[in-house]
């Protein structure tokens, strides 16, 4: 008897491992499978465990025999229906995912929403960043500057034929005696600002400079520059000349050739022209130097002694030198940009180019 | 100014080995700045001698000719403008590859077979400005350049046939402001014998030997004006066309020849730099010569054929009764040489530079006379240029003979120039460890004296380079250096302390908010300083506050700026020609009369216009997105993200070019820290921007006073809060302001945040009013709020929104 029911059991589950194969398997959704799994091993109504209910009137030994027999036929099919899960949730997920296609090529209108500095500044920076790791302060100074500061301090008092090589713009001082003008360099600084902080003293003054001519591709009424001045003891035409290299390679960021010629400016003396090695042809000559192999890059010069006693600086106990860089003619070069008149012309169409 | 190889070559040996490159390389790295090198000859390659054989109509232009030329080999055809060709006429023919300039304009251009309206044509018959050579021959407009006359032999290459082999420097002025010795071909020579350590050709000159047949008078009445003035009469003279050399050397230099008197005069101005006058002797009255100021009103129709009135100001040399010439400018047209003349005054003298400068700016007359007395003449050449313009007349004109005595009227004996210094200076201001007789050398070879005594030196400095040019122990570092060489300077770093350089915080705060606005999406611009008062008026902006321009360059800058305005304004006007969205900004000074900036000048008080750096945008766009709000919240971030707090203060009186009522004023304590508006519609139609334009502006001179970076933290609640939203119906002008006070104020300890998350207007809610739906944020620092609690305070809220504004709670 108990033999027979042991055969009846084995059966039994036979059929119901049968049976769970085959509806595993015809399965396509994931909820059916969950009420195939409760169908199956639920606690009170699953078909696994109601036909084991049946065992509690076998002996010890039966239970024991029927028993492992179920079990290995629950993690059979508890198999199944994990891999069938699996399955089933990768084929959704795959489906999810298809339906979730999205043309990334699509425009985000990132070039109206982002916001351009203009290239004067970018460059400006840069030079200020290199001159501040030079330990050099970064001052300011009037754009309507009086004629004693932007001239007569730096050696070019009324009527000194130097005045035609700055093109001024003359201001109607309505409220006052003293003549103004706009500034036509950045010179305008360097008294300034040896009364202010004494010596010694090392500092730049970016800025716009103002000249009263006719405009051009290369030529505005208003552009900027870059001013540079040192003031120390036993300051030389050697020092002034390093100090410049390290500078350009800063800027530059590669080693770059310079070489000093006799300018004139009355400000300075003795007075330079510095050209440097022309970048693109490596000296060897091209359109851009014009075919010299140079490009002037700066003015300099050591101060003249002159402005330093105008600046309250004794120039037997000091000496320094002082350098003017076309900030704008370094933007022109940087960008490839062929018209100066682009630069103060707020045409958007250029400006978001940088 | 232009500078002849051949006639350097008269005072120096160069020899042939020396390329005119290499001279202008030097002259570059040690001298003055040479702009170009011309070589005659390369300019005419492939420009020939040719002759026209046959001149036949064009079939398809009438203007135009069609010609056979033979250029020494073979017969080609071209087509030709020329008015005046005609058959057997010897013509510069330029041939294929040969460089011209079309019509005398432009840039060089190589010639390339073309059809000229269907007619072949294998090069082209020139006018001399078409080859450079303007000046040098007769020629109308419309011409080509005739040489039948000169007898040119058929085939040979213009150059040759003309004598064209020099080479022309072309010497940057500027350059020379400083070196008044550099402004003739002997000076020149000076420096390459020095560059080039070749022995120097002495200037010579005969001493004139005068006679007192005709008694010539001089008066200098302004000897403060004129340092030196010599004349002399030559009686006897032909005035007439000049020698070959003559014209040739004064082509090389860009003049053309007027007659042999005015041509020596010429050569010599830019043979030593000492200009020279010639007057016809029977135009002033009793050969009397008066230096003096002018009367005022006095006129003078100058050489150039135009009238000057002059004032009492400028320096004129005067006959008995009339102005005869600006001093060291111009001569007039009637006293000036005619081809009748027989009888000449030659002037050398030596005029002040200042007074001739601003006679000269003035007048807005240059010569190259005028721009050499401005730069303050060597007193021993007036003597020099005499002689030799004295010498060079008799030899023209043979027959001429010396009728008076030479006058010179010296005001002051010229002390020589002597700079008392020591070896060392030239060793520190050079940075190189240069001997002393290399530096004693290089001094002498440029013509200064040198007495050392140890270490100590005493210089004395020529004449030609005393006139203010070298006074000072700097002035002869450079001599010394240039010369050394500064490729020779080993670049060395300087030996400074280390120390931190002083902040400057307007420009670190302009780099800070002009990143926050470059980040949220604006674009910066460069505008010009200056505005235009026409504009102004056209916008109904007051101007009368303005800074006014003495000498505007265009009529439509004017005035220095008080704001970025109307620059930005502009801005946006001409890009909406291109885009519909606008957000640009700009950092820059304005110009305010009526506050007080830096000092003009130590010691005297008055101070500069205050010069405030600005920065401001505008904001536009077509969506529906006011731009006032886009403008606020611009500002907001750039303060916000500078830890400022402000209030919101809303002004009964708005600037005249904003919106009266889209105006707001973010406060701290007293001060602005930022202003947001619109631009007055009015404004913008008579801009014809057809979209409404936001604007924003923050003074950071102001914003610098009052930052002060705070780290101070406040602790986040450990509790969790309670939020609440509120949808209530209000009348459409109550401000969100109010309601977020009547709010904040209700329950001021637990209310966290309020946010508005909703705006909406409909009929359904009644005209004139609006629904705003917000979230109330409930919270404490210590502890859990109860529900029932929050639900108090929030009936609260909603009562005092009522009772305050007749706000009315929407449900649902």
């Amino acid at each position: 008897m108990v033999i027979f029911f042991n055969i009846y059991m084995r059966e039994k589950l036979e059929k119901l491992r049968a049976s769970a194969v085959v509806e595993i398997q015809k399965i396509k959704d994931l909820k059916k499978l969950d009420d195939l799994e409760l169908n199956y091993f639920g606690r009170k109504e699953g078909k696994l465990n109601l036909m084991l209910k049946g065992l509690k009137e076998l002996g010890q030994e039966e239970k024991k025999v029927i028993g492992s027999v179920a079990n290995e036929l629950k993690s059979e099919i508890q198999i199944l229906i994990d891999n069938k899960r699996a399955d089933l949730r990768s084929i959704e997920i795959n489906e999810k995912l298809s339906t979730e296609w999205l043309d990334v090529t699509l425009p985000t209108g990132f070039e109206e929403k982002r916001g351009h500095l203009h290239p004067n500044t970018i460059i400006e920076r840069e030079l200020e960043q290199i001159f501040k790791s030079l330990g050099f302060m970064v001052a300011d100074g009037p754009e309507l500057e009086s004629d004693y500061y932007n001239f007569e301090a730096l050696n070019i008092p009324p009527d000194h034929p130097a005045r035609d090589m700055q093109d001024t713009f003359y201001i109607d001082n309505k409220a006052g005696k003293e003549k103004l003008v706009m500034r036509t360099h950045t010179s305008n600084v360097q008294v300034r600002a040896m009364q202010k902080y004494g010596v010694p003293i090392r500092l730049i003054v970016p800025g716009r400079v103002f000249r009263y001519e006719a405009t051009d591709a290369s030529h505005d009424i208003a552009f900027r520059q870059l001013e540079g001045l040192m003031v120390g003891e036993n300051i030389s035409i050697a020092n002034l000349i390093a100090v410049m290299k390290v500078a350009l390679k800063g800027i530059f960021q590669k080693e770059v050739r310079v070489r000093l010629r006799p300018g004139y400016f009355p400000f300075v003396e003795p007075g330079f022209e510095m050209d440097m090695g022309c970048l693109i042809c490596n000296g060897v000559g091209c359109s851009v130097c014009k075919q010299v192999g140079w490009l002037e890059i700066l003015g300099c010069g050591l101060i003249h002694p002159n402005v330093l006693k105008a600046g309250g600086v004794d120039p037997k106990k000091y000496s320094g030198f002082a350098f003017g860089v076309g900030l704008t003619r370094l933007v022109m070069m940087r960008y490839g940009i062929e018209d100066i008149r682009y630069l103060n012309s707020g045409d958007l169409r250029f400006l978001k180019q940088f | 100014m232009k500078v002849s190889l051949k006639w350097l070559k008269k005072y120096i040996d160069l020899g042939n080995k020396v390329e005119a490159r290499e001279i202008a390389d030097r002259l570059i790295l040690s001298t003055v700045e040479v702009e170009g090198v011309v070589n005659q000859a390369s300019l005419l390659d492939n420009i020939i001698v040719g002759k026209v054989l046959e001149v036949r109509a064009h079939p398809d232009a009438d203007k135009l000719k069609v010609v056979m030329v033979n250029d020494g080999k073979d017969t080609v055809q071209v087509v030709c403008g020329g008015s005046n060709v005609t058959e057997n006429m010897l013509i510069a023919f330029a041939k294929i590859g040969a460089r011209v300039r079309w019509h005398g304009e432009g840039d060089l251009v190589t010639l390339e077979k073309i059809k000229i309206r269907g007619v072949e044509s294998f090069g082209m018959i020139c006018s001399s400005a078409e080859i450079g050579l303007v000046g040098m021959f007769e020629e109308r407009e419309g011409e080509i350049l005739d040489l039948t006359e000169k007898k040119l032999k058929l085939g040979q290459p213009l150059a040759k046939a003309l004598g064209l082999d020099d080479v022309i420097f072309d010497i940057d002025n500027k350059s020379i402001t400083n070196r008044p010795d550099l402004w003739g071909h002997y000076g020149l020579a000076r420096e390459l014998s020095v560059l080039f350590e070749q022995g120097l050709k002495k200037y010579e000159t005969k001493m004139i030997k005068g006679s007192k047949d005709i008694n010539l008078k001089v008066e200098i009445k302004e000897k403060n004006c004129c340092r030196r003035y010599m004349a002399v009469v030559i009686d006897n003279v032909s005035v007439g066309q000049s020698p070959e050399w003559l014209v040739k050397s004064l082509q090389t230099v860009g003049l053309r020849s007027i007659n042999n008197i005015v041509d020596i005069t010429n050569y010599i101005l830019f043979d030593i730099g000492q200009p020279l006058h010639a007057f016809d002797a029977n135009s002033i009255k009793d050969t009397k010569i008066v230096v003096r100021k002018a009367i005022e009103g006095e006129k003078l129709k100058a050489l150039d054929e135009k009238e000057y009135k002059l004032i009492n100001d400028d320096l004129i040399i005067a006959s008995k009764s009339e102005v005869v010439a600006l001093a060291g400018i111009m001569g007039g047209l009637d006293s000036g040489i005619t081809d009748k003349t027989t009888k000449i005054i030659i002037e050398s003298a030596n005029f002040e530079p200042i007074g001739i400068r601003k006679t000269s700016a003035r007048l807005g007359l240059r010569s190259d006379s005028s721009v050499r007395f401005e730069k303050n003449l060597d007193l021993t050449m007036t003597e020099t240029a005499l002689r030799k313009a004295v010498e060079l007349v008799l030899q023209v004109c043979p027959e001429a003979k010396v009728v008076s005595a030479v006058v010179d009227n010296q005001q002051e004996k010229v002390e020589a120039v002597r700079i008392d210094t020591n070896y060392e200076v030239f060793r520190t201001k050079i940075g190189v460890k240069i001997e002393n007789k290399v530096i004693r050398d290089i001094l002498e070879k440029l013509g200064f004296k040198v007495k050392s005594h140890g270490d100590k030196m005493t210089v004395t400095v020529p004449s030609w380079r005393a006139a203010k040019d070298i006074s000072i122990a700097e002035d002869l570092v450079e001599e010394v250096a240039r010369v050394y060489g500064y490729d020779k300077i080993e670049p060395t770093m300087p030996v400074l302390g280390i120390s931190l350089p002083e902040e400057n915080f307007v420009r670190k705060l302009s780099a800070k908010i002009t990143d926050i606005a470059v980040t949220t999406g604006a674009t910066e611009v460069s505008n010009y300083a200056f505005v235009s008062e026409e504009q102004l008026e056209k916008l109904n902006l007051q101007t009368k506050s303005h800074i006014t321009l003495l000498n505007p360059a265009t009529e439509d800058r004017t005035l220095l700026r008080r704001d970025l305005f109307l620059g930005l304004l502009q801005n946006v006007a001409d890009n909406l020609r291109y885009v519909d969205q606008i957000n640009i900004f700009e950092v820059g000074k304005v110009f305010l009369s009526e506050q007080a900036g830096e000092d003009v000048r130590p010691g005297v008080g008055e101070k500069l216009p205050a010069q405030p750096v600005i920065i401001a945008g505008m904001i536009s766009s077509e969506k529906n997105i006011e731009p006032v709000l886009q403008s606020k919240q611009m500002v907001e971030m750039i303060l916000s993200s500078l830890d400022f707090v402000w209030q919101e203060v809303v002004d009964s009186e708005v600037a005249e070019h904003l919106h009266p009522f889209r105006y707001l004023r973010m406060k701290f304590n007293e001060h602005t820290l930022a202003e947001v508006g619109e631009v007055h519609p009015e404004i913008l139609s008579k801009m014809e921007i057809k979209q409404k334009v936001g604007f924003w502006k923050i003074n950071v001179d102001n914003l610098v006073k009052l930052y002060e970076r705070k780290y101070n933290y406040k602790p986040v609640s450990r509790y969790p809060g309670v939020e609440l939203d509120l949808a209530i119906t209000v009348d459409e002008n109550i401000r969100w302001k109010e309601i977020k006070n009547i709010v904040q104020s209700t329950e001021p300890k637990f209310i966290k945040n309020i946010s508005l998350f909703d705006i909406y207007k409909s009929d359904k809610i009644g005209v004139g009013k609006k629904s705003l739906a917000f979230h109330i944020l409930y919270q404490s620092e210590d502890r859990t709020l109860d529900y029932e609690e929050v639900k108090k305070w929030q009936e609260k809220v909603v009562g005092n929104l009522e009772k305050s504004v007749k706000a009315k709670v929407r449900k649902g």
